[in-house]
């Protein structure tokens, strides 16, 4: 069967890397490895402005202009999938869009309390913490303790939608994510995604040094 | 003359302070409420985090505050030593006001006392390094005093 690329190298880095980065914070953070918490955290946050970057110059069905669309795209898909007609879209599907954007939004929110968190003995610390006091730091943790249960309810959802397409529909979409294409009964046309090599490294760029400073508390 | 009629007036003052303190001392306080000995501890421990926050921040600067690492030192040093008499029976999960003491605290009283003792004298130690001014110094105290905080929340407080 024919195959057709749907996702770029770089989208399929970020997902994977995000997957080991997120048990590892899981882990670490449970057993106050804090100093290895925090290098995960700032890889991820790494990670993070790389994605967004990416969703405005990565390749085709990287970028929000192609996958986030309205409710009304996203009520009829769901309505298409209700009554067994499902046609498989190329990149997120008007769901699956959605889903991708609120996980980012909800790492956003827990990476951003963790950088100013505080541990209840005032010994640990993200590397924001020094620009707010005890109490709104101890009240970043408990953000950062919270939104981690929201993160881990919409993993758990990930994989369960990932599950129903695999065994009521039929549909795997897990590999494409390894190795960026998907079986189609349309001949592959070749088709470029248009991600680019430079614009990736450019981002990889931005992403390291934004990194870096929020790393070193924006003292230079 | 008026140097000894000045040292003379400090004394008394000095007694008129000690005195009343150590009546105070000797008769028993009324024990607090357990939601007041609950309040009042965890108030004492906030300000001690915030202190062990503002002397790590020193501690990571480049040029730390010599003056904001003592106050942070005296004020633990100064509120450690009234903490372990804030765990009076009754005051854990059962009073009913949200608190992160442990069962243990009552049932190992006797390791629990023995921590808080520990960190009374490494905070009293901090405050001495923190007087001398060296930095080293300083770091691995202000290590030391931060142990017997993780050390005793491990044992004693629930992680949420």
């Amino acid at each position: 069967m024919p195959l057709a690329r749907i996702w770029d190298a770089p989208v399929r880095l970020f997902h994977w890397l995000l997957v080991g980065l997120l048990a590892f914070s899981w882990w670490s953070g449970e057993q106050h490895e804090m100093e290895w918490h925090r290098r995960a955290g700032y890889v991820i946050l790494a990670l993070l402005i790389f994605r967004i970057y990416w969703g405005f110059f990565g390749g085709k069905t990287a970028r929000f202009m192609q996958f986030v669309r309205g409710p009304r795209a996203a009520f009829a898909y769901v309505r298409s999938l209700a009554h067994g007609r499902h046609v498989a879209t190329p990149g997120h599907n008007p769901i699956g869009g959605w889903s991708v954007l609120l996980m980012l939004a909800t790492l956003a929110v827990m990476v951003v309390a963790g950088l100013f968190s505080v541990d209840i003995d005032g010994l640990e610390s993200g590397p924001l913490a020094d620009y707010v006091s005890f109490d709104q730091g101890r009240a970043a943790a408990a953000i950062h303790h919270v939104v981690f249960n929201l993160l881990l309810a919409l993993v758990a959802l990930h994989v369960l939608a990932i599950l129903f397409y695999l065994v009521l529909l039929r549909h795997d979409l897990i590999t494409p994510m390894i190795h960026g294409r998907r079986r189609t009964g349309a001949p592959d046309q070749g088709e470029d995604l248009g991600a680019s090599a430079w614009k990736a490294a450019l981002g990889l760029v931005i992403a390291a040094a934004c990194t870096y400073a929020v790393a070193q508390g924006f003292r230079l | 003359m008026i140097a000894s009629r000045a040292f003379k007036t400090l004394h008394a003052a000095a007694l008129a302070a000690i005195v009343p303190a150590l009546a105070m001392a000797a008769t028993p306080a009324a024990a607090p409420s357990p939601q007041a000995a609950i309040a009042a501890r965890q108030a004492g421990y906030k300000k001690m985090g915030a202190a062990m926050k503002a002397l790590n921040e020193q501690l990571k600067s480049d040029a730390p505050a010599k003056a904001v690492m003592v106050n942070a030192a005296r004020t633990i040093a100064v509120t450690a030593p009234d903490q372990p008499k804030l765990f009076p029976a009754g005051s854990g999960a059962s009073a009913g006001v949200p608190t992160d003491a442990l069962p243990a605290i009552w049932t190992d009283r006797a390791t629990f006392d023995a921590k808080m003792a520990s960190l009374i004298a490494e905070s009293a130690k901090l405050l001495t390094v923190a007087n001398g001014g060296d930095l080293a110094a300083i770091r691995a105290q202000a290590k030391a005093t931060g142990a017997t905080c993780s050390g005793c929340h491990r044992q004693f407080r629930a992680d949420s």
